[in-house]
């Protein structure tokens, strides 16, 4: 597993980078100290894993994870912190206690690789769009979710943001339904309307509606409407 | 509350009235609403009385007497008022209004009506001063819990123990130093009686361990300066204070910069007051003069107030774009000491 370090002290890289040297399946790709710094080499280098701290200088770890579209795996690392601890503890993330103990960091690394075998590996084009085995990073007020694409039935547009709809939780995200398009994998995901982008594998049935839409049934009961300029697109696709 | 006590009564006399007689008249409840309405003033009137002639503080036995004597008193009062309301709404009877057996026993009834007045009111009094007591005791409990949790910051703790973890490859014997400087800072928030005062030599000592090891892990982002007036050293101080401000610049300034930035420390004595000023890089978002909103700036607030009542003032603002400033003043010690070791 690639891996990038994010923390705003050389010390603590440097404590876990030694303590990583135990583990040769964690190559360390790239050192970052701050978030604005991580995040470019987060496109650049698309590391599996992110070591990340929490409290750093402009934004933090969470703020980071929120900027980025797809998520790698994230292990957090904190000395101590009240609220970070909470929502670790409340949206059970993995995370390590600095200073780092050798057998929790074993116990973590051993977890993470589970997590790696049991996903099946991303086939990303050149295009690096997203897919359905990507996971992205949703935090609404106190909690906050990783949540696999493949999981995301509907994305809805309202305002500035973006209602995100999984299991039974649908937190927002502040970014334009527009640019989200963009970077979807459009065999996966289809803009039904200027409202509503639907995830593909979750329609369960197709009603003509007025005006020559479409009404879009998905697993579990949502209905969507697909509009009139869509509906000929959407009928492609899916006799394809 | 008074007044729908008193709503309440004439709201009884009604239905007990109609319960009694079978019915009543309009000009019966008229009546009876005006008699609560000057049943209110009365009270009112007794209840200003009150606070002149200390009633709140005064032994129980002579209370007793008192209460009584107003209620006889308020009760006449009533029977007299009553009468010109009866006359307007045209159910005067002279022979009924003076007869000596129908005073009596009426002023009598209205006396015991103010009694019962009298009862609640010192009743809820009581429990209201009860609960003020209780209040103030919980505020006193919680200002040294503060105390207590400003004394150790976990945070800073383990991320010290982190670096020096790190520093013991790196540079061994810096890391010998840095685990001084850590137990020399633990040992001193032990000790510290967060009541007393301590040397100001001590007390910068502490500063300059503490910003050693911040040191350690900010490396070149943290720069430190110090500029101490030798007449310091006669000077006592809270305990940890200053350490505690220079730590609130680190975490609310330094740390947030990604560039990092510069704490300073100065102190001046003027008239016999000691002066610290420490400047850190960063800016106090908002920005509020006289009331900051940390923990940290609160705690350290209300110890000044706690050991010197208004002879020392507190103040933290954005200096300019780039500089907060926190500036103590602190007159000397002789006459603290003695009333802050109980």
């Amino acid at each position: 597993m690639r891996a990038l370090i994010v923390d705003d002290e050389r010390l603590a890289r440097k404590e876990l980078i030694k303590l990583l040297e135990e583990h040769p399946m964690i190559e360390v790709v790239g050192e970052a100290m701050n978030a604005e710094e991580a995040y470019q080499m987060v496109n650049e280098l698309n590391p599996d894993l992110l070591f990340l701290d929490i409290q750093m200088p402009g934004k933090t770890g969470f703020q980071l994870l929120e900027m980025l579209d797809a998520v790698p795996l994230v292990v957090f690392t904190t000395a101590y912190d009240e609220f970070a601890l909470k929502a670790f503890e409340v949206n059970a993330l993995d995370y390590l206690l600095k200073p780092i103990q050798p057998e929790r960091l074993a116990e973590t690394i051993a977890k993470l690789s589970e997590k790696e075998r049991a996903k099946i590996v991303a086939e990303r084009g050149p295009e690096k769009k997203l897919g359905l085995h990507d996971q992205v990073f949703v935090k609404d007020g106190e909690r906050c979710w990783f949540v696999s694409l493949n999981n995301v039935r509907l994305f809805e547009s309202d305002g500035n943001y973006i209602k995100v709809y999984f299991d039974n939780n649908r937190p927002m995200i502040h970014k334009s339904l527009n640019a989200l398009d963009e970077k979807l994998d459009e065999r996966a995901f289809f803009r039904a309307s200027r409202k509503h982008i639907v995830n593909l594998s979750w329609v369960e049935g197709i009603e003509s509606w007025f005006n020559g839409g479409l009404m879009v049934r998905l697993r579990g009961g949502d209905k969507v409407e697909v509009s009139r300029r869509q509906a000929a697109k959407f009928k492609e696709m899916m006799s394809l | 509350m008074q007044i729908g006590g008193w709503l309440l009564y004439a709201v009884v006399q009604i239905i007990g009235s109609i319960i009694a007689f079978g019915g009543t008249s309009s000009d019966g409840v008229f009546f009876l609403f005006f008699e609560a309405l000057v049943c209110l003033l009365l009270t009112h009137v007794a209840r200003v009385l009150l606070i002149p002639g200390n009633w709140l503080k005064i032994g129980v036995p002579q209370l007793i007497v008192r209460i009584l004597s107003m209620s006889l008193l308020l009760g006449l009062i009533l029977y007299f008022l009553r009468m010109p309301i009866s006359f307007l709404l045209g159910i005067y009877d002279q022979e009924v209004a003076l007869d000596p057996g129908g005073i009596l026993v009426l002023s009598f009834f209205f006396a015991i009506i103010f009694f019962l007045w009298y009862v609640l009111y010192f009743t809820y009094h009581y429990f209201d001063q009860y609960n003020k007591s209780l209040k103030y005791e919980a505020s006193m409990v919680q200002i040294e819990l503060n105390n207590l949790k400003s004394q150790l910051n976990p945070h800073f703790i383990f991320n010290a123990l982190n670096s020096i973890r790190a520093l013991v490859d790196e540079n061994p014997l810096k890391s010998k130093q840095a685990i001084n400087q850590l137990s020399n800072i633990l040992r001193n928030s032990l000790a510290s009686d967060k009541k007393g005062l301590t040397k100001f030599e001590d007390e910068l000592k502490i500063v300059k361990d503490y910003l050693g090891l911040e040191h350690i892990r900010f490396e070149e982002r943290l720069k430190t300066e110090f500029d101490i007036d030798p007449d310091s050293q006669k000077f006592f101080v809270p305990p940890l204070m200053i350490q505690t401000l220079v730590e609130n610049g680190i975490k609310h300034g330094i740390s947030r910069l990604t560039a990092g930035g510069l704490i300073q420390v100065k102190t001046r004595v003027e008239d016999d007051r000691l002066k610290i000023l420490i400047r850190n890089s960063g800016h106090l978002v908002n920005g509020e003069r006289n009331a900051p909103s940390g923990l940290g700036l609160k705690n350290t607030i209300q110890r000044l107030k706690l050991i010197y009542g208004y002879d020392a003032s507190f103040r933290i603002v954005n200096e300019n774009d780039n500089f907060v400033l926190t500036e103590i003043i602190i007159p000397q010690k002789q006459k603290y000491e003695s009333t802050n070791r109980g």
